[in-house]
């Protein structure tokens, strides 16, 4: 059985073409394509890949990534034209002979298939992302359901990767708009029973470039390498900002447990 | 140092490829759009010519009748009817959707991630529309060639 699982392993069984995007900003040259030619083992990951050009083939070769599973959304790059995290794709599941690898879209490039996220970063701080309460130190903690807690958890597992920015067609074009990604997590704060800061958060989400400009294209939940699916949230957070121009929207207040002299527990 | 702005732009719009129905419809959505507003610019030039009297518009309907040989208007017609019977059904199906309504509520996302929102009810609405548009373009057709509502 277990010859039988290892067969094949550490041979190499195919030679795939890597077309990697080039581009040296201390050049000033326009990107462009170059073709390695890297031997194939089984396990072999699209990252793999890259850090044996890296090793052997050509030492310039740029790419950010750090944890190699799937965890830090370093790694994210356009494949054979869809966003896919680098370190979780196997060249032998593409299936493909040539293997296209570019650097994410709408971010500015900072060397080969290393994007600058800033703008994601910027978006995400501009949505509050964290609880806001009107009491300067809480007295004792805020109580949550498991029910309380499944409105919102699916979209606490986002990872920052930044490739539903890169998919999403809105922000081709449109510079300002907030992305799928900060606007669900906006509707993961305000949904949640603790949170307090559903006004100060509106003035960003129902704006010009907020949540009214996506038009539902799916591309960041199908991409989405942790399946947080953040077209819904999109969707969720418009049916709740169209209701409240009706209904103002109330936050559920979270229930307190036993007052304690300080949170930090120790006195 | 310099970065470079990798922008991609409104061409990417039209870029539906590698991804699923959702982004394809939206493309077609785009799509359909820009030609039913150059239809209507060209209709409203079209219709305004019946401001120069009877000759020059019933020689400019038949014309529009036989631009290029014989029966190629009514092509034209049925193509602008195919065009705004998907972008009205569609646009419907999206006032749904993007309500928030028919969607499913947060759930636990569970490898190998499948996006819930672009499946189940939405999925049924989708199949609706194609149906629909079925229906309406065979009697819309029908109508163009013949003059006669089933």
């Amino acid at each position: 059985m277990q010859e039988l699982a290892l067969k094949g392993f550490g041979e190499v069984l195919k030679t795939v073409t890597f077309r990697v995007r080039r581009y040296d900003p201390e050049k000033r040259e326009l990107p462009k394509y170059m073709e390695y030619k890297v031997p194939v083992q089984m396990g072999m990951t699209v990252l793999d890949g890259i850090l044996y050009i890296k090793e052997h083939l050509d030492h310039s070769v740029s790419a950010r990534y750090s944890c190699r599973m799937g965890i830090c959304g370093s790694c994210g790059m356009i494949i054979n034209g869809k966003e896919q995290l680098a370190c979780q794709t196997q060249i032998l599941e593409l299936n493909k002979d040539l293997i296209k690898v570019d650097p994410m879209g709408n971010y500015p490039i900072v060397k080969d298939l290393v994007p600058d996220l800033s703008k994601l970063f910027r978006n995400h701080e501009s949505v509050k992302p964290y609880i806001i309460r009107e009491e300067e130190e809480p007295k004792s903690e805020f109580l949550q359901t498991p029910e309380q807690r499944e409105e919102y958890a699916m979209f606490t597992d986002c990872i920052l990767c930044g490739m539903c920015l890169s998919a999403c067609p809105t922000n081709a074009t449109d510079e300002l708009y907030l992305g799928p990604q900060s606007l669900a997590q906006g509707y993961r704060y305000i949904t949640d029973n603790r949170d307090m800061g559903f006004n100060e958060r509106l003035n960003v989400l129902d704006s010009k470039h907020g949540v009214w400009r996506c038009h539902f294209s799916g591309a960041c939940s199908e991409v989405c390498p942790k399946g947080v699916d953040p077209a819904l949230g999109v969707q969720l957070l418009r049916q709740l900002l169209a209701s409240n121009s009706f209904v103002k929207y109330k936050q559920k207040e979270a229930t307190k447990g036993p007052e304690r002299k300080s949170v930090s527990g120790v006195s | 140092m310099m970065t470079i702005e990798n922008k991609k732009g409104w061409i990417s719009w039209f870029n539906p490829f590698k991804y699923g129905t959702d982004r394809w419809m939206y493309s077609l959505h785009r799509l359909t759009g820009i030609i039913l507003g150059l239809y209507l610019i060209a209709h409203v030039w079209e219709t305004s010519h019946i401001l120069d009297g009877p000759i020059t518009w019933n020689s400019l309907m038949v014309f529009l009748d036989y631009p290029f040989g014989p029966h190629f208007g009514p092509f034209i017609l049925s193509g602008v009817l195919l065009v705004a019977v998907y972008h009205a059904l569609n646009g419907i199906r999206l006032t749904i959707v993007e309500n928030g309504l028919m969607l499913p509520k947060p759930y636990r996302p569970e490898f190998p991630y499948r996006p819930k929102s672009l499946k189940g009810l939405n999925n049924v609405l989708k199949i609706m529309l194609g149906v629909l548009m079925i229906i309406i373009s065979a009697v819309g057709i029908y109508f163009i060639f013949t003059g006669v509502i089933l």
